[in-house]
């Protein structure tokens, strides 16, 4: 069980400073909570954290390991899962394809045998579509399994971005935005599949703009406002800390 | 003798800018690579053949073969880029349908010539040499010489002291914004795709005349050295399509003098692979141009 | 007619079907590589050398052919991972152009312009039906392989394939190195089957042609290049004008794809027909819905 921790994170685009010494801890088993108004810096986090993009002063940590200078697919391949606030699934490619790509590092037959097509390697195939099967079987999405991608509605992609995610057996999972755009029924039902993911011993990090959302799920919630932490604690002590409330509302 | 390779390699080399601006003009603006600027720039020699060939005066078919360039320029932009443009990334099939656009065009020169090379007629061009300190200059050597710089002078002017210029150089800034202020990307696109065409146009018909020898192939081998003088200058850049353009002409005269044959073709490649690892934003090329063509 | 008459055309099909499914593997993993023809030309000369000037046998030629053009691949995949997009087809073209000067340069091992002539033919129809049926095979299992699966997102989306896991250096190498195999092995059978091999055959024309058989037939399924290719060889066979305006055909044939079909016939259609599928399960649910709703209290 490992958790992922953010040291003194500091991020300048030439000389705009994106996020400025955020620290903070996403602990397994649990929903954190990241919050901020519009343009608080909320995404650039998540791209710092999975090697997207750079951090100019700072460190990562997932357990021992050091991530602040591993790119994308490092990170990746060390157990950090995300979704992106605005979709980004295959369009044409079918729902179960879109799955099955999740498990691309679990897949343990070598390159090799993969281009020679042996038994070993049939096999793992059928059983990962198996598996994906079972997925969207557990999410309700069994019906769209053949569709492609782009042609589902908007809140079933974002269900397929988290199975995606979900089938890549994440240790630490970053969801930018899940909810956004989406009606308070079906909100409700995926926060309790976060919930569901969280016991089982992954860690989340849940960026979000919706206030409520994050305090029916979060424990613990950080506040992000122009790049800085300005709180952090539980909902009930974030919810009524002036600094708070006046980058909500605007100072007066 | 050096000095005589000097001066032939800046006049090839002149010439070879001319046809590069407009590809790097359709390349900075649009960020299109046109594969078809090639034959763009043979029907600009076609048009004034065929001119000459009915009695027109030569200034005049060259006054044509830019219009006849810049025309085609923009139906390939018609007919090939503007289809593609609502969807997000076109950099390939832009780079596929002008491969396709070339194909048209040249194949229906070749009927046009029925296969043949085309020369203009004898005397369309009094053949004259003079001999400055030693080096021999030809008058169509001046004339080539003055013709680019006059229209080099022309585009620069067009670019950065007219309004239509200011345009252009807002879109290629980001189009997006660009048209949040007003400006029309239609008109910009007709614009850049004219007066590139129109460049490659002149450029076919200042070939044509030096070797005396039209035909529709003749845009390929064109083609793949403005992908030399566009890198190595940078992609998109004005200037640097001139400078790189004069140095390759200096690059291959004086390989072609020394070198044995093949070698000179080999070496100027090698060099356009190498600058694309090692600077691929070329002499003059922005930073933007560097971010674009490297992977992070 | 008799099959004799058709013969030369199957066999030309074949061939192009090899050099065909070189170029659509780079396309399928989102490179965009036209190095075809110097991995073509490559193998070609290589066979083309062993054979004629050293009396080597066919089968190690070719194998070897096949070598060279895998460790070239590899070898400008390395450079080639630090560029992107247009830059790539740029530095490839390059590529292209080098082998083909050097071509011409290398008189003495290449015979320079006038090519090597006179190489024994000894590939016959059956043998490259024979590659053929192993080539389909590797890319069938290719693309129900987790490769497949790395090629197909890297190819639509490179930074999801990353933030998945998916190396794009490896997987792109990976798809230069089995590019370059199957274009050297192709154009090593080539060489020993026309007899003849010179630069200019590894032009202009052959990165149209060969692009175009995947324009036509699609990135991505392994029928796709099948129907190009057989589409695009049999045309001028099928009318004389067609056979007379090849090149402006085949200009047509590109730019309409690349407009209305932009996945190629093969992969177009099925996008298409599961999109329609979509479309019927949904109206199918919602009709389901509204008879409930009339039924319910």
């Amino acid at each position: 069980m490992l958790s992922l921790a953010l040291e003194r994170v500091s991020k300048s685009f030439g000389g705009v400073q994106a996020v400025s010494d955020v620290s903070l801890e996403v602990t397994p088993g649990q929903i954190t909570g990241l919050i901020g108004p519009n343009g608080a810096g909320k995404t650039t986090v998540v791209n710092l954290i999975t090697g997207v993009l750079r951090l100019t002063e700072g460190r990562i940590r997932l357990g021992d390991t050091d991530l602040t200078e591993a790119n994308a697919s490092t990170v990746a391949r060390l157990g950090v899962s995300r979704t992106f606030q605005n979709i980004r699934l295959l369009k044409e490619a079918s729902v179960l394809d879109n799955v099955m790509i999740g498990f691309h590092r679990q897949e343990e037959t070598g390159l090799a045998a993969q281009l020679v097509g042996l038994p070993s390697s049939w096999r793992e195939s059928r059983s990962l579509v198996k598996r994906a099967q079972a997925l969207l079987e557990r999410f309700g999405m069994t019906r769209f399994a053949r569709h492609p991608a782009g042609a589902l509605s908007y809140g079933h992609q974002r269900r397929v971005e988290m199975i995606r995610a979900i089938a890549s057996g994440p240790r630490v999972l970053l969801l930018d935005e899940p909810v956004a755009g989406m009606n308070d029924v079906e909100a409700a039902e995926l926060g309790h599949i976060f919930e569901d993911v969280a016991k089982s011993g992954v860690a989340l990090l849940l960026i979000e703009h919706n206030i409520r959302f994050v305090n029916a799920l979060c424990r613990h919630v950080y506040v992000l406002d122009s790049g800085r932490l300005i709180a952090q604690g539980t909902p009930g002590q974030v919810m009524h800390d002036p600094g708070v409330i006046a980058a909500y509302l605007g100072t007066s | 003798m050096i000095a005589q390779q000097l001066l032939n390699g800046l006049i090839t080399g002149s010439v070879y800018a001319l046809f590069a601006l407009g590809f790097t003009l359709v390349f900075g603006t649009h960020k299109i690579l046109n594969l078809a600027h090639g034959s763009v720039f043979m029907s600009g020699a076609f048009a004034a053949y065929f001119a000459v060939l009915n009695g027109l005066p030569l200034w005049f078919a060259m006054v044509l073969a830019m219009l006849c360039g810049g025309l085609v320029c923009y139906v390939i932009e018609l007919a090939a880029f503007r289809p593609l443009r609502s969807r997000g990334q076109i950099e390939f099939a832009a780079l596929i349908a002008s491969i396709g656009a070339n194909l048209m065009i040249s194949s229906l020169a070749q009927r046009i010539s029925n296969t043949k090379v085309l020369r203009f007629p004898f005397g369309t061009f009094p053949v004259q040499f003079y001999t400055v300190m030693g080096v021999r200059i030809s008058l169509l050597q001046i004339v080539i010489v003055c013709v680019v710089a006059i229209l080099l002078a022309g585009l620069l002017f067009y670019m950065y002291r007219t309004s239509f210029g200011r345009q252009v150089r807002a879109v290629s800034g980001n189009e997006r914004a660009a048209r949040l202020l007003g400006v029309s990307p239609n008109v910009v696109f007709f614009q850049t795709f004219f007066i590139s065409g129109a460049l490659a146009g002149m450029a076919g018909v200042l070939i044509g005349l030096s070797f005396n020898s039209i035909h529709f192939l003749m845009g390929e081998p064109y083609l793949l050295r403005a992908f030399v003088v566009v890198v190595l200058g940078g992609l998109g850049s004005i200037t640097g399509a001139v400078v790189a353009g004069l140095l390759l002409g200096v690059i291959q005269t004086l390989t072609v003098a020394y070198l044995p044959t093949g070698l000179s073709d080999a070496i100027i490649f090698s060099l356009l692979f190498i600058i694309l690892l090692v600077r691929p934003s070329g002499l003059f090329g922005s930073a933007i141009t560097a971010t674009a063509a490297r992977r992070q | 007619m008799s099959f004799a008459a058709y013969q030369p055309l199957l066999d030309f099909f074949l061939l192009s079907l090899g050099f065909a499914y070189s170029q659509q593997v780079v396309l399928r993993a989102g490179v965009f590589s036209i190095a075809t023809p110097a991995f073509a030309a490559l193998g070609g000369y290589c066979s083309a050398i062993l054979v004629q000037r050293y009396g080597a046998p066919a089968i190690p030629s070719v194998l070897l052919a096949l070598v060279i053009g895998g460790v070239a691949g590899f070898l400008i995949s390395i450079p080639l991972a630090r560029l992107r997009g247009v830059f790539q087809a740029i530095a490839t073209l390059a590529l292209v152009q080098i082998v083909v000067s050097l071509a011409y340069y290398l008189e003495p091992l290449t015979g320079g312009a006038t090519g090597i002539h006179n190489i024994p033919k000894l590939v016959n129809t059956w043998h490259l039906l024979a590659v053929v049926a192993v080539v389909i095979w590797f890319m069938y299992v290719l693309s129900r392989s987790g490769v497949g699966r790395a090629f197909d997102v890297l190819r639509q989306d490179e930074m999801v394939g990353a933030t998945l896991g998916v190396s794009i250096a490896r997987y792109h190498a990976l798809a230069f190195i089995i590019s370059g195999a199957l274009g050297g092995l192709f154009g090593g059978l080539q060489s020993l089957y026309v007899f003849t091999i010179e630069p200019e055959m590894f032009g202009f024309a052959f990165l149209t042609a060969v692009l175009t058989y995947i324009i036509l037939g699609g990135p991505r399924s392994v029928l796709g290049p099948i129907v190009g290719t057989a589409v695009m060889v049999a045309l001028p066979e099928i009318s004389r004008p067609l056979a007379e305006h090849r090149q402006f055909v085949q200009g047509a044939i590109l730019m309409a794809m690349i407009v209305f079909l932009p996945h190629g016939l093969v992969d177009g259609l099925e996008v298409a027909w599961r999109q329609r599928q979509a479309r019927r399960l949904d109206k199918e649910d919602r009709e389901k819905r509204r008879a409930h709703a009339v039924a319910g209290p």
